[in-house]
């Protein structure tokens, strides 16, 4: 049974260390506790702890534009987080484990600001009918999480350049993403807050757990806002009142350089004991070119070239370069550079490794 | 539910079966039920070392990633790649659809006979 209410804020927006802080906390949840922990990543795109990077994101794009590919330990598709976008975990001993009621949580903040959040099938939360909020689960020993997105004022642009598909085939075993209609709740509220949302959470959180508060949740409007009512809602959630049930618990209390060093790792990242093979094919003024390759734990296995160049040594010559290198766009850039080749065609060559990343 | 008699189980609803100094593991009908739907099951390779009480792989569900902690210390010999494929034998058959195979055995986590596993998921519930 749930005895103590904690709250942790993450103290900044690195995902490979807020990551690390959700798995601290994992660990650290003790018997009768239930944690609540918010939190937010600067431009990133987070899969599915089984899932292909390759197939669900540009990763060569996101990574040269200064974004960050990271995994999680939870299942299901590949989201995007940017700073309008808020993450909430609840973490918990696996017996008291309650996703109805962590959902109610979400549910009831949402609609103190005055959204019209709705639940649908087991785990989704809609408003309007579209999904503004993706959710996941893991367990470990006997101890287990709920996260998910809360969309606020996500950059839908970015969620469409870094989610979309790249333009070669791949054929890989893993689960895969499930597109859907989402939707920003600055629609339906727009002056929204991320800081808001935070606020109300924390309201929610220690009003359906009722560990011996006295602040109740402000009524709950079920239908959309009635603007006055909005505001007043907005006041009292600014008022930031934490309720003395809840206890916080501060990142500095963990030391989380090694685990922040596994969810950086590429081996976490790109290294999956997962055979794959993907190819894509273009065609330039000197030929076409179909590249075929064997990626497992991140290396290029093996590398098939077909083209009707007139350099009849090129395919050879490339399927050797590529063969054992890193399946990373610096590594293959460096690999082609080596190569005695035409200008143009290491030019022609290189954009087609990129698409294929 | 089901709690064959031929095999030892732990607390983390694997269960263990030795055949010729091989240990194989599973997870039992208790688990495959309590998980849902399998979707995807992340498996360890051929001559990947195994810790006792330590993931070896997990399990996907459309509720959730479940760990799946090793009840033995030892070097994984077989691994069911079947299961790649169709990961849902997990829940069809559970004690036929076995994930790994681990040989020079060292180590072992505290295991339960099948009526004390049975007890214990009926506390569980």
């Amino acid at each position: 049974m749930i005895e103590r209410l904690l709250v942790c804020r993450a103290r900044g927006t690195d995902p490979y260390e807020n990551l690390a802080l959700e798995e601290a906390l994992l660990n650290r949840v003790g018997e009768g506790e239930l944690i609540l922990y918010l939190w937010q990543n600067e431009r990133t795109v987070v899969i599915g702890r089984n899932q292909n990077p390759w197939k669900e994101c540009r990763t060569a794009l996101l990574t040269e534009e200064g974004g960050h590919l990271a995994r999680r330990l939870s299942g299901g598709g590949a989201v995007f987080h940017d700073l309008g976008n808020l993450n909430f975990t609840f973490l918990m001993p696996a017996a008291d484990y309650d996703l109805p009621r962590q959902l109610t949580v979400i549910e009831r903040a949402c609609q103190s600001l005055g959204i019209p959040a709705e639940r649908s099938g087991r785990n989704d939360l809609l408003a309007d009918g579209r999904k503004f909020s993706g959710n996941a689960f893991y367990q470990h020993a006997g101890k287990a999480y709920h996260h998910g997105t809360l969309m606020v004022d996500v950059d839908m642009e970015m969620v469409q350049r870094y989610l979309s598909p790249s333009k070669a085939k791949l054929a890989a075993k893993g689960v895969d993403s499930v597109r859907s209609r989402v939707v920003n709740l600055r629609e339906f509220v727009p002056d929204l807050t991320v800081d808001d949302l935070k606020t109300a959470l924390v309201s929610a959180f220690a009003s359906v757990y009722d560990v011996g508060t006295s602040l109740a949740c402000p009524p709950i409007r079920k239908n959309l806002p009635n603007l006055s009512l909005r505001d007043q809602s907005a006041d009292w959630s600014r008022q930031s009142i934490l309720p003395s049930s809840l206890q916080t618990l501060t990142p500095d209390e963990f030391d989380l350089g090694g685990l922040r060093a596994k969810y950086a790792s590429d081996a976490w990242l790109y290294g999956q004991k997962l055979p794959f093979t993907l190819s894509v094919e273009d065609r330039f003024p000197w030929g076409g070119v179909e590249l075929q390759l064997n990626v497992n734990e991140g290396v290029i296995q093996a590398a098939k070239v077909y083209t009707d160049a007139m350099d009849e040594t090129l395919a050879p010559r490339l399927e050797a370069a590529l063969t054992g290198c890193v399946f990373r766009l610096p590594a293959q850039r460096s690999a082609l550079e080596a190569l005695t080749l035409p200008e143009e065609q290491k030019v022609n060559l290189l954009s087609l490794l990129e698409r294929s990343l | 539910m089901n709690y064959p008699k031929e095999l030892m189980y732990t607390k983390d609803h694997e269960w263990l079966k030795e055949e010729d100094g091989v240990a194989v593991i599973g997870i039992s009908e208790f688990a495959q039920d309590a998980l849902g739907d399998v979707v995807f099951v992340n498996l360890p390779q051929e001559g990947d070392e195994v810790v006792a009480g330590d993931a070896f792989g997990d399990v996907e569900s459309v509720k959730a990633v479940s760990d799946l902690l090793s009840p033995v210390t030892g070097t994984v010999c077989a691994v069911n790649e079947e299961l790649l494929d169709s990961p849902e034998l997990l829940n069809s058959d559970p004690y036929g659809a076995w994930i790994i195979k681990v040989e020079n055995v060292t180590d072992k986590e505290e295991l339960m006979d099948a009526d004390a596993y049975e007890a214990f998921c009926a506390e569980e519930g």
